[in-house]
Order: structure tokens, then sequence, then C-alpha cells
């Protein structure tokens, strides 16, 4: 029998989201107050939602999905608050301090606050153990492993309470042999302990962030192994077909064993799934080149995909950790509707980053909040029903707003309330403009060739503003935009990287070999573990990039390339990709000059069939959705023009809102600016343009 | 008082939009130098940093980057434009090193790009980097040999490298033809010119947006902020006049220890800063007047610790006298200078430091490690290529205790207050052929306080198949970075920088800067010193010091001669708390 159901819960800071998709077409989306002390509760109290609406009862949805999917934050949750597990370092003598020298660096440039404190240490020194052994450069052993000193480790970790051990040798990815066999010593010792190799969690150069990647991943394995066990029962429970999939950092979905063996994959999992889902939704209208934005409370995220390939980080510190392992370049800033308004040292009005969250809240919530907000703004500007957001669930007190707007930025600045508002409204655009070129301009794209999908509840006020600010003419906003994030995680496909490095001057024939041996032998384990997973041939994708440089630079370009055999005539095209990506990153290239590769990875992926869609029924008559006007200003000199708002429930498909209006969903509001016009599709879409 | 009340002329929206634009201009330039740069000093090390000028010019944005280097760039700007003054036209780029003309060290090069809008000359986008060669006898350009500055480098006065949008192939041939490992060189001159170019597309996309008019007066009133912000806080500092004594210690130079006086006089919102040092010596530590303006921008900086943006605005309120030409820290040709970026910058900055902390006790943090370094150079039989760069992770050192925390481990030297990156040792042992054994912390290099100092750094290399030459530069082999507030070490031979050779079987330790060759087999050990504290030690809670111990930070001695406290077991760390009360009150 084939399964009428999809399962998609995904874990944000203030709501769980939960889509259910049905296989025929048709998405219906659940909000749930999210509990990060258990978020199996908030997972539990979701389901119970969906049986209540569908009155079905649970054991019969869950058997009938053919996949359940969670995104979780249960790890990033952990790295915040520093409640992983004891974990203990076994690395090489003499390196035992790699991740508190950090490199020498505090992350934030120069900074000369005197109370600007250290990262907190995930193992502090007493835990990191230093033995004696040695690789070099060119992969030879100098010192062989000293066996004694590994044990001598487990003996400190086991008086000491450690749970988890990471293992990180320096040059371990020319030879593996003694992280290996330190780890069988570990097993042996300490049985219970999750055990990292650093050469098989992160095996590319630079020691530093393969340690730091290798700690974070065992610092966070327990807590994420106890998780993935609980919803894992759960759903077995219930009666799940299959085993549950959770969503990772990298844009793919993992089982829950490759989750707790690959901890540092879900740190960041939340926004990840927002590329694939802006891609899906951009895919009627032709468009591969996408920048995905999503509005929360406190925060705002962006990625970006280039003719269907998205931006992937490697390398960075996330929340001052050094993390090697891809993952989907996420630029978030502290601009989401809690954001507040405040006047700097300088005199300067900025917004964010700091939130007045969802306690207090805005100060239009009514619930003791005095600081501006984003939020406020949006309601002074006439933009936000003052009846109240989530259709009427969460009423507004536009008096509250004003008063907040008035005396902490109007009056300081010697403006009126409306400029201070639009004011506002214009900073925190800028701020989202600046981001925006993060992950664009700084990645040697243009913003204008992109079309910009509209996620989160809070967005859709922005939406037309930044287009404006960007040059785009291009905007979608789906109708389910607040909950994009999780339908994005039900559309994804199962997804594992595999890593190599091969330090090599792109200059000879046994160059080619080695990366063309490497490359094999990368996709033969994924295929076997892909396959073990009940992936068939057919449904096995496979993407190759490199990690390539001008000999002498240090930092690489990452050049997706086709499979292809390497040889002496189509390493130019190698070649070419990359003197290409130089210039358009960075203004030139140096065609004459060697390029060398520095590391290789697949990517492979198991294809996931895709719910079906639906198409939205036709409209006709647009007036039938105007349920009134409202005064909203649209421009710095703060004067209010009468604008209609429509209910977009009321649309249909190929109808036409023409700007300014504002436009009403359940979860979202559409703010159309004068210039624009909204066109619903039937794919659930708005297209927004010019004209 | 009128001028910090300002009134402000132009719109507030749009002043923080432009002041977002530029700082993430300075961002992508700073990103593009980074991931483009061949000299490991760069690319690895973050050495290197970029400013934004307007047409005057005046500094209307200095980048995150090393402080070192953005103080000079103010009178250096001002030099080149003005050497070039009625021939600056559009796709021109100005090279150029040399201290004389405003510049830091000369292997720091810098480029100039003005930037044009419809015809006219309205920025500059400025790059500056430590590459790893400039030429002179010496790999690196350390050459603690040298008598004069002829003896050290090439020096590059401004030069045009491009003449309206056309290369000068010519100029630059013979520059590079200058200088060791060329490809190095040429692939820094590029990222640097990317850098600038990267800086100069943003800038005008900025101008297809805003009216140029409406921007400049934006730039103006961030000036004036900046400008008010430094005077509100000058304001607070009493009226009177502070003197700050730093000890310049001899370093293998044979003159004796040197002693450099900062003289902070408060009128007001005004500030003057008068400097005094003794005459040059023909040793490589004379710091010319453009570099001197880096140490005591920093040491102002140090007290002051305000928020970013900076700009030039925030010195208007400050005259600086640097003394009389011909003084260590007033240099005039042919005065060797190539130390001057850490010595005797970092004892410069200690001495302006130490006047403000006479004039606010309360406000002022220790000082940080200076740096002790190590360049090294031979061949690289791997490539058959030769090899030469300054190894940034030997001269990381301890930062200063603050009056909230302890100082930062391993984020020094002072001169780059944390901006600098020494560089993943695989990286390094790829780029170069060596085996680096150890890059450790050091146990009691932070020095003793209420708040202690960061740990300083130990870095062991060995050759891995040829001869190795190390050039040893720098200081603070004798005398441990400065404490604040009270605070003092006991235990002084941990706490200062040296350098540890280890061959057949001995170990030599050296405080002198030399210049040594050593063998496979055979390795140095460049030791780092940690910060100063801040306050008395003997007020540290028993069990921080305590922690300190078990992780390794403080020995059992340390604990003991540094903090009067008194570990009875070594094994559980248990506290002798009658011999620690009756050590602690002696």
């Amino acid at each position: 029998m084939r399964s009428k159901y999809r399962l998609g819960i995904d874990a944000g800071g203030t709501f769980t989201d939960f889509v259910l998709a049905e296989q025929a077409g048709g998405n219906r989306l659940y909000k749930a107050l999210s509990t990060p002390a258990d978020p199996t509760i908030a997972i539990r109290n979701g389901l119970s939602l969906i049986a209540e609406d569908l009155d079905v009862p649970l054991d019969e949805i869950i058997p009938n999905c053919d996949l359940c999917i969670n995104g979780t934050t249960v790890g990033l949750n952990a790295l915040i608050q520093h409640k992983g597990a004891r974990t203990g370092l076994i690395c090489t003598a003499g390196h035992e301090d790699s991740i508190e020298i950090r490199n020498g660096h505090k992350e934030d440039g120069y900074r000369y606050d005197a109370d600007y404190p250290p990262a907190v240490m995930l193992v502090p020194r007493n835990l990191r153990k230093g033995v004696r052994e040695r690789v070099l450069s060119n992969g030879e052993v100098r010192t062989p492993l000293t066996e004694d000193d590994v044990r001598a480790a487990c003996e400190h970790f086991l008086k000491e309470g450690v749970e988890s051990v990471a293992i990180s040798f320096v040059w371990s990815v020319l030879h593996p042999e003694h992280e290996r066999r330190a780890g069988e010593i570990v097993r042996e010792m300490m049985p219970d302990a999750i055990l990292t190799l650093g050469s098989t969690l992160y095996p590319q150069v630079r020691e530093y962030t393969r340690t730091s990647t290798a700690v974070t991943n065992a610092y966070l394995a327990p807590t994420l192994k106890k998780y993935v066990g609980a919803v894992d029962a759960y759903f077995r429970s219930l009666g799940a077909k299959h085993p549950v999939r959770y969503f990772q950092s990298n844009g793919g979905l993992a089982i829950g064993e490759a989750m707790t063996d690959r901890s540092v994959y879900a740190i960041n999992s939340g926004p990840a799934s927002a590329p694939l889902a802006g891609l899906h939704v951009s895919a009627p209208f032709d468009e591969t080149n996408v920048i995905t934005i999503d509005m929360g409370g406190t925060s705002f995220d962006i990625t970006l995909t280039h003719e269907g390939v998205t931006n992937l980080n490697k390398n960075i510190d996330f929340l001052r950790y050094r993390i090697g392992v891809p993952m989907i370049q996420v630029e978030t800033l502290g601009a989401g509707g809690g954001s507040i308004g405040w006047i700097d040292e300088m005199g300067l009005l900025q917004v964010g980053p700091q939130s007045a969250g969802s306690d207090p809240g805005p100060a239009c919530y009514g619930q003791g909040g005095t600081e501006p907000t984003t939020t406020d703004v949006n309601l002074v500007l006439g933009y936000l029903n003052p009846d109240g957001l989530v259709g009427g669930r969460l009423p507004l007190d536009p008096e509250k707003a004003e008063t907040a707007i008035r005396t902490k930025v109007a009056e300081p600045l010697g403006i009126s309330l409306e400029k201070a508002a639009y004011g506002m409204f214009t900073i925190v655009n800028a701020n989202m403009v600046n981001g925006i070129r993060r992950v664009s301009i700084e990645r040697g794209y243009d913003p204008r060739d992109f079309v910009l999908v509209c996620a989160g509840g809070a967005t859709g006020a922005h939406i037309t503003a930044l287009a404006r600010e960007m040059g785009i003419t291009r905007i979608i906003v789906p109708k389910l935009a607040s909950g994009l994030c999780a339908f994005g995680q039900i559309i994804s496909d199962v997804k594992y990287n595999y890593m190599a490095t091969c330090p090599v001057r792109l200059d000879n024939e046994d160059a080619y070999r080695r990366v063309n041996t490497l490359f094999r032998d990368l996709e033969a384990e994924g295929q076997a573990h892909l396959k073990a997973d009940g992936f068939g041939d057919d449904q096995i994708r496979i993407k190759r990039s490199l990690d390539m440089r001008y000999v002498g630079q240090v930092h690489e370009c990452t050049v997706e390339v086709d499979n292809f055999e390497i040889g002496a005539e189509t390493v130019e095209r190698l070649k070419d990709a990359f003197h290409r990506r130089h210039e358009q990153l960075y203004t030139y290239a140096e065609p004459n000059n060697t390029v060398e590769i520095v590391n290789i990875e697949s990517t492979l992926y198991g294809l996931v069939a895709k719910p079906g869609d639906k198409a939205l029924a036709k409209g006709g008559n647009v007036d039938t959705s105007l349920k009134g006007t409202r005064q909203a200003i649209f421009s710095a000199d703060g004067k209010r023009r009468r604008v209609p708002v429509h209910d977009g429930a009321r649309l249909g498909a190929g109808d036409v809102v023409t700007g300014p209006a504002i436009i009403e969903e359940t979860t979202t509001t559409i703010v159309i600016e004068p210039g624009w016009r909204a066109e619903l599709h039937e794919s659930e879409s708005y297209v927004v343009t010019r004209g | 008082m009128d001028r910090t009340e300002a009134t402000r002329t132009v719109d507030p929206i749009t002043l923080s939009v432009v002041r977002g634009i530029l700082e993430t201009t300075q961002r992508e330039m700073t990103l593009s130098l980074e991931k483009t740069a061949r000299s490991s000093v760069f690319n690895l090390a973050h050495d290197y940093s970029t400013a934004l000028f307007n047409a005057e010019p005046e500094m209307i944005l200095q980048g995150q980057d090393i402080p070192i280097h953005l103080g000079s760039l103010i009178p250096a700007m001002k030099v080149v434009a003005g050497y070039f003054e009625g021939d600056i036209n559009e796709g021109d780029l100005i090279l150029h090193n040399d201290p004389a003309y405003g510049g830091s060290h000369a292997i720091d090069v810098c480029i100039y790009k003005p930037v044009f809008y419809h015809g006219e000359l309205v920025y500059w986008t400025v790059c500056k980097g430590h590459l790893t060669d400039i030429g002179g006898p010496v790999p690196a350009g350390y050459n603690p040999d040298a008598k004069e500055i002829y003896a050290e480098c090439l020096r590059i006065p401004p030069v045009k490298i491009w003449d309206r949008g056309k290369p000068r192939r010519d100029v630059l041939n013979m520059i590079l033809t200058n200088m060791r490992a060329r490809r190095d060189q040429e692939g820094d001159f590029n990222a640097l010119i990317g850098a600038c170019q990267v800086g100069e597309r943003a800038l005008i996309r900025m101008l297809d947006k805003y009216a140029k008019e409406e921007v400049d007066a934006c730039i103006g009133e961030l000036l004036n902020m900046a400008e008010r912000q430094m005077r509100s806080l000058i304001a607070e500092v009493p009226d009177g006049t502070y003197e700050g004594v730093a000890v310049l210690e001899d370093a293998g130079h044979g003159f004796g220890d040197f002693d450099i006086k900062a003289t902070v006089t408060i009128e007001g919102d005004d500030c003057r800063i008068a400097i005094s040092s003794p005459p040059q010596v023909p040793y490589f530590i004379n710091s010319y007047e453009g570099n001197s303006y880096s140490g005591v921008y920093l040491g102002l900086m140090m007290f002051a610790q305000l928020p970013p943006p900076y700009n030039e605005g925030l010195y208007r309120c400050v005259s600086v006298d640097m003394g009389p030409k011909g003084t260590l820290c007033n240099a005039r040709e042919p005065a060797p200078h190539m130390n001057c970026t850490t010595t005797p910058m970092e004892t410069l900055t200690d001495a302006v430091r130490l006047a403000f902390e006479k004039a606010m006790p309360s406000k002022v943090a220790a000082s940080w490690g200076h740096a002790n370094g190590l360049n090294i150079a031979g061949w690289d039989k791997r490539h058959d290529e030769e090899y030469v760069t300054m190894v940034l992770a030997t001269i990381i050192s301890g930062a200063g205790a603050t009056p909230q925390q302890d100082g930062w481990h391993a984020c020094g030297p002072e001169c780059c207050f944390g901006a600098l990156t020494s560089g993943d040792i695989e990286l390094l042992e790829h780029s170069y052929p060596i085996i680096i054994h150890k890059y450790s912390l050091m146990t009691d290099s932070g020095g003793a306080g209420l708040h202690r100092g960061g740990s300083g750094t130990a870095w062991e290399v060995e050759p891995l198949d040829g001869d190795m030459t190390f050039i040893m530069f720098g200081e603070g082999r004798r005398i441990p970075a400065l404490g604040a507030a009270g605070a003092t070490s006991t235990m002084i031979d941990t706490k200062v920088g040296r350098l540890e050779l280890k061959r057949d079987g001995n170990t030599e330790t050296i405080r002198n800067n030399t210049i040594g060759v050593i063998k496979p087999g055979e390795t140095v050990t460049n030791m780092n010193p940690g910060g100063g504290g801040y306050g008395d030690p003997k007020k540290r809670p028993v069990d921080k010091v305590v922690q300190d111990v078990k992780l390794g930070l403080v020995s059992i001695k340390g604990a003991r001669e540094d903090y009067g406290v008194v570990i009875a077991d070594a094994e559980t760390l248990k506290v002798d708390l009658d011999a620690t009360r009756k050590l602690r009150a002696a």
C-alpha cells in the first residue's frame, strides 16, 4: 500500500513546526510551543494537534507516513549552553593546546573592551592528553604510536568520569592508522564512552580545525544519542514503518545512528532546509538562482543557491568553535521581529542584535515590554493588523508600540514618531541587506541575478523593501512561508559528505591518478553505505567538488565539477573552472600559474520521492478578498496613505494585487509597496514583481 | 564644549546606513586579501590591514585589523597623496613601503588606489600587508646586524605600479627582481591590488545609490562623532600632566637598556602626548615617525577602550610630539628599523598606557606580552625552491589581565591586540620543510595578579631535511609584561621570552637577537611571554589558584611564590590553609 502522508517536524527557538504532506498533494501546517528542556514533549504535543485536526488516532497516521523527518536543535542548545558531555581529547604530544590557542586570535578582530571573554573550553586542559606519536607532512611515520600513553590517558579519563573521547593526531589525514589503533585501545578500556576520530569525521588538512571539529562532535554526541534514542523509540511505539530521518546542517537527511556518530552535522540544521524549499517553490517559474530569507522572532537567516547549487561553509567559527565539516552557509543576523531599536554610544540609531524575545516580547504584545522592536515598527507603519497576528490569536496594542518608539527613538533623535518608525524599518532592512551581501557579493554573486524567496512569519512585511534595496525584481512568497523550513525537510534527500585530503599540484599524471582513485574509493564507500540503507543504484546521485588554489596560497576556493576521469586534457576543465571562480570572487585570475588541489569531496545523495503538488483553484474577482483599509507609511517623510487590505485565503490562482496593498495570510502578512504587484500562482505562491 | 554638542545636519537614518556600507566594504576587502594572498604572514596570520580614506585624505574607516599598521596609515596616506598631488588619475595604483615616507617597516607593503566617480577623485582604498621578503642581505628583512636601512631592504618611495589603468611592468619587475621567493611576492601584490579593487567596487555601488553630497555629509558626521566620543572621554580625565616610563631592554645591541617616556597632558577635552626617547642607534629597533603614531594610538586606545567604528576623528583632540628627529621613536635616515613594529613599539605603547594608568588607575588594563619571535629560511628540496617567512606562531604571547577578567591566553603580541593569527601547523608544515614538535601554552607564564595574565606560548621546530636559518627579533626576555593596579610576579624566568636551542643533547638558552643555523635532529623552541596581571596576586581567590594548578597553567611552586598559596598534596591539590594565610600576610 502506498503511504498516505509524509511528516516534517522542525524545532525552532519559539515554535516547533509540523508539516503534514499528503502524497497526493496539499500540506497542513501546525505549530506547538518548543520545549527545549525536553524537545520530545513538543513533538508529542504537535502530533496530538494533528490527530485532533484529522480526527484520526496517531497510531494510524504515523504508520501511514513514508517518512518522518525531524530537524532538531538539541545539539545547538547543548553547544550554546555548554551542556554537552564530559569529554576528553587524545592528541599528539606537544599539541594539547591547539583548541585553546585557537591559532592565536580573537575571532572578532581586535577589540579593546576589557570584558570580552575568551571562549569556554569544551575540553578543559587537564582532560587533553598528549601521546607520543608523529606523522610528517609527507605521510611518513616519524614516531610510532606509544600505546602505553593512550592507556594512561584512558585511565585518567576513567578517573575523571569522561563519557566521550575525541582522538585527533597531527597529519592523521595522511596516515589514519595511529588514530584507529588508539581508538581500539579506548574502546577496550572505555567500552561505554562514545568515540570520535578526527580522521574519520573530517579527513581534511588543518590540525586545529580537525581537532576542534572532533572535540565538538564528541562533546555533543551523547546528547544526540540520547535524543535520537528517545525519538526513534517513540515513533516505533506509534508503529512507524521506517526509522526517523534527521535533518543535518549540510542540507540533507541522515538516520539516527549517523546523527550520533556525526553529531556535529546537527548543530545548525534548522535554517539549512530553507534553500531546498526556496528552490522548490521557485521551480514552477524556472528559477534556479534563489536567495531565501527567513525572519523569525529573534533572528534573520539568509541562504543562497546559485544555478541550483547552495553555498556551503567549511572551516568556520560557529558559536566561537571552529567547525570544518560542510554546512549550508547560513548568514544569521540579530534582526527579527523582536529586535530592539536603540541609540548607541556614538549617538547612532541601531536595531538589534538584542531581542525582546517572546518574553516580554515587543511592546505591542502588552506583556510588559517597553523597548521598541521591529514588530512595533511594523504595527506603527500600518503593516500589521492591530486586531492581532495569527488570525487574531495574538492581539497587538498600537499605543504601547507608539510610546516605545516615541520615547526611545523619536525624542532622543528629535524626529517625529512616523519618521522614527520608518527609520528603524530602514535600518533593520539595511542590516539585512548587508547580510545578503555577505552570502552574495562576498561569494562573487550579483544579487540582482536572483529571486528572493520569503520564509518565516515576519519576513513578509519587509520583503518588497528588501528587494527594492538590493535591486532584485522578482520575489516569491509561498502561502506556507512561516513553515517553509519544515516543508524543506520533507522534500530533502538523504545526504552524506565524503572527504579526503589530497595535496597535489595539477601538473603531472601521478597527481591525476591519485585524485581519480581517491574519488572512486570515497564514492564506493558512500554507495555501499546508501545501499545498506535501502537505496538502489538509480536512486543514488554523486556530486564532486575540489578545494583548489594557486601554489603558494593557503586558502582554497571550492569548485564544483562534473564526474569525469581527470587526465592531461580534461584537467584543463578543472583549471578553467578554478580560474573563473577565482576571478568571480577576487576580481582577478592568474591563468599562467600552477594550480593545486588540497581537498576533495564527494557528496552522495540517496534520492527520496517527493510528495505531489496540488494546484490552487482559479480566482477571478480580487475585490471579494478585500477586507478593509489601513493607513500605512511607505516613505522616509513619514506620510500615511490609505491602502487596501486583502484576505489571502479568499484569493485564487491568477488573482493580482497591485501595490500599495497588504495581503494577510493566517501566519504571515505581506506588504506590497507602491510600484510592485503580486500575482497568486496555482503552486500556492505569490509572485511579486516590479510594475 | 560646543563641539561635543554639535547639532546634526544629516539624516540619522542615512547615517546609520552609510556606516554599515563602509564597514561591509572594509570587511569585503579584508576577506579578499586573506583568501588570495601567498605569504603565510598574510593568509594564515592576518598580518595585513585595510582602510578607507576620503579625498582629503582623512581615514574614514580603520579596519578591525592590526592596530600597529593603522595608526601609521594616517600619515602615510597624506604623504603619498601629497607626493603625487596634481598627478592622481583614474586607474592609478600606488605602491610604497618606505618608513621615511610615513610607512611602518619596509616589509609592510602598501597599495593605494584612488577611487574615481564620474571623473572625480572621491575615495582611496588602501591595503597594507607584511610580505615574506623585501630584498636586502637577510631573508625576511630582519637583519640584526644592519647598521643602516640600506642594509635591510629594498626601499620603495611612492611609485605608480599602474598608470591610468595600465600596469607598469617595468617598475613591478624592477621591484620583484630584488626580492626572494618572487612568485609569492607577486601573488601578494595581486592580492593587495585585488582587495583595493573589491573596495572600489563597493564604494562605487554606494555612490550609485546615494547622492555624493549626502554620503559626504554622513562621513563628515561619522568623523565628528568619533571626535565627540574621544573628547567626552578625555574630559572625564582630571586635568594635569601624567608621565609613564617604560624600559626597553637591551636585546643584543650592547647599548644598554633605554627609557621611553610618554608625558600626557590633559586640558579639558584636549590631550597632548609628548614622547621622549634616547638618540637612535645603529640597530634595527629605530622607529620612524609614522610608525610611532601607531604605538601612541594603541596606548591611547588601550586606555580609551572605545567600541568601533574607528576613524581619524578619534585623534582630532590628540596632538602628538614624537620628540626631536634622530631619536629612537622619531628616527631619521639612515636609521635601521626593521624590528620597529614590535620593538620599540610595544615599549612606547606601554609608556603611553602607564601615563594613562596614572591618570585613571581604575580603567587601564595590564600590558600584553611583547613580540619575541623568529623568521626562518632555507631551501625546500621538495619543490627545489627557496623558502623564507616570518613565523607568526612564534610571537603569540599572552594578553594582559583587565579590571574585569583574566587575560586571554595566546592572543598577543601587544602590537596586534588579538587580530593576528598564527596559522595552522599542518599548513605551515605543508608550506615549509619543517616539523613543529610543539605549539602549546606555558606553565607559569601569565603574570601574577588578582586577575592572572594570559599564558604565553612555546613553539618548537626542527628542519625536515636540510639546514634552516633562524633569525631572532624582539625583546621581553628579561623584563616581563607589566602588570597593572599593583600586580607583580615573583617568578620571572618563566614569564619572559627566550629561545632554547637543543643540539647534541645540550640545551642552550638564548636571550639576545641572534642569527643561527640548525640541522635536522636539532631544534629551537621559541618561548613567548605571558601577559601582565591585574591587582594584588595575594588577593586572588585560593580556589582560582588551585584551578589554575589543576589546569597546568600555574605550577605548585608558582602557586606558592607568585600567589602565596601553599598546596600540600600534589595529587589531590589540597591546600595548607594555615601556611597560606601566613604566607599571604607576610
